[in-house]
């Protein structure tokens, strides 16, 4: 397993990593690739940095699309915390919109879908590839989706 | 910004009586008028068995996900035969649980699900 950031301090470190996204479809993309290189050096696998990238895009996507209710001033923070062999990745909206919390314990229903209604798969998704997720209130009064990945 | 924009190409072939629709780039919700609309051309064309062949594609949301439910569909409705194929583990593993797989069959290459249509 690859370990490049293997010294104590390094490994150990709760200094954050901050991006603060437009809140625009696609960049999603440039916090699951920064989530996805971290990840890679802790020493993740490919399978469960594969689902971190899913993960991810899903929140921010997420946080896009109804958090910020689509509104393009709007932007989105991510904070990636490693501590230890963990990996925590904060993904928070400025609520002009809230999510329902509790969305995506149950798995989406595919006959409904097939029927043409509009199921949304994000929330499942997110669950199904991190060992933690919690939905919270973020600091700046907005949503929060706290997802947690641990070696 | 232009390093972000979305760069997705759909194209259509055949193989006999097999038509294959090429997907590179992004299944985001980009993707959504493309690829109904290569899927449409096919129809009205005639296809009765086709493949998404997702060879040149790294990255499928969810919003791409109900993308090909709705195609999944329109297949049921057309009586039409769907297989999918270049999927990476990742994805492959994200259809089967999602479902879609038993829907249309996953294969790992486009060789695989063209050969498995033709001699269905």
């Amino acid at each position: 397993m690859r370990r490049p950031w293997s010294s104590k301090r390094a490994r150990t470190s709760e200094q954050p990593i901050e991006l603060r996204l437009p809140s625009r479809l696609g960049y999603e993309k440039v916090a699951m690739d920064t989530a996805a290189v971290i990840a890679e050096r802790m020493g993740f696998d490919q399978e469960r940095i594969a689902g971190l990238r899913t993960a991810v895009s899903e929140a921010v996507t997420n946080a896009i699309e109804h958090g910020n209710n689509g509104l393009r001033n709007a932007e989105v923070h991510v904070v990636m915390t490693i501590h230890g062999d963990t990996l925590t990745v904060c993904v928070r909206d400025q609520n002009y919109h809230q999510f329902d919390r509790s969305y995506g314990i149950q798995r989406p229903d595919l006959q409904r879908a097939l029927r043409g209604e509009d199921v949304g798969w994000g929330m499942w998704l997110i669950r199904q590839f991190v060992d933690e997720v919690e939905f919270t209130g973020a600091p700046n009064g907005g949503n929060e989706v706290r997802m947690v990945l641990r070696a | 910004m232009a390093f972000l924009d979305d760069s997705l190409e759909v194209t259509s072939r055949r193989h006999g009586n097999v038509t294959v629709i090429d997907i590179k780039g992004d299944v985001t919700t980009f993707a959504d008028a493309k690829i109904t609309e290569a899927y449409n051309a096919a129809t009205d064309a005639g296809a009765q068995k086709l493949v998404l062949n997702f060879h040149h594609s790294n990255y499928i949301n969810s919003a791409g996900i109900a993308i090909l439910i709705r195609i999944v569909t329109s297949c049921g409705r057309h009586g039409q035969k769907l297989a999918m194929s270049g999927l990476n583990e990742h994805f492959q593993k994200i259809f089967r649980m999602v479902g879609l797989s038993q829907y249309a069959d996953i294969h790992e290459t486009e060789e695989q699900a063209v050969a498995a249509l033709s001699s269905s």
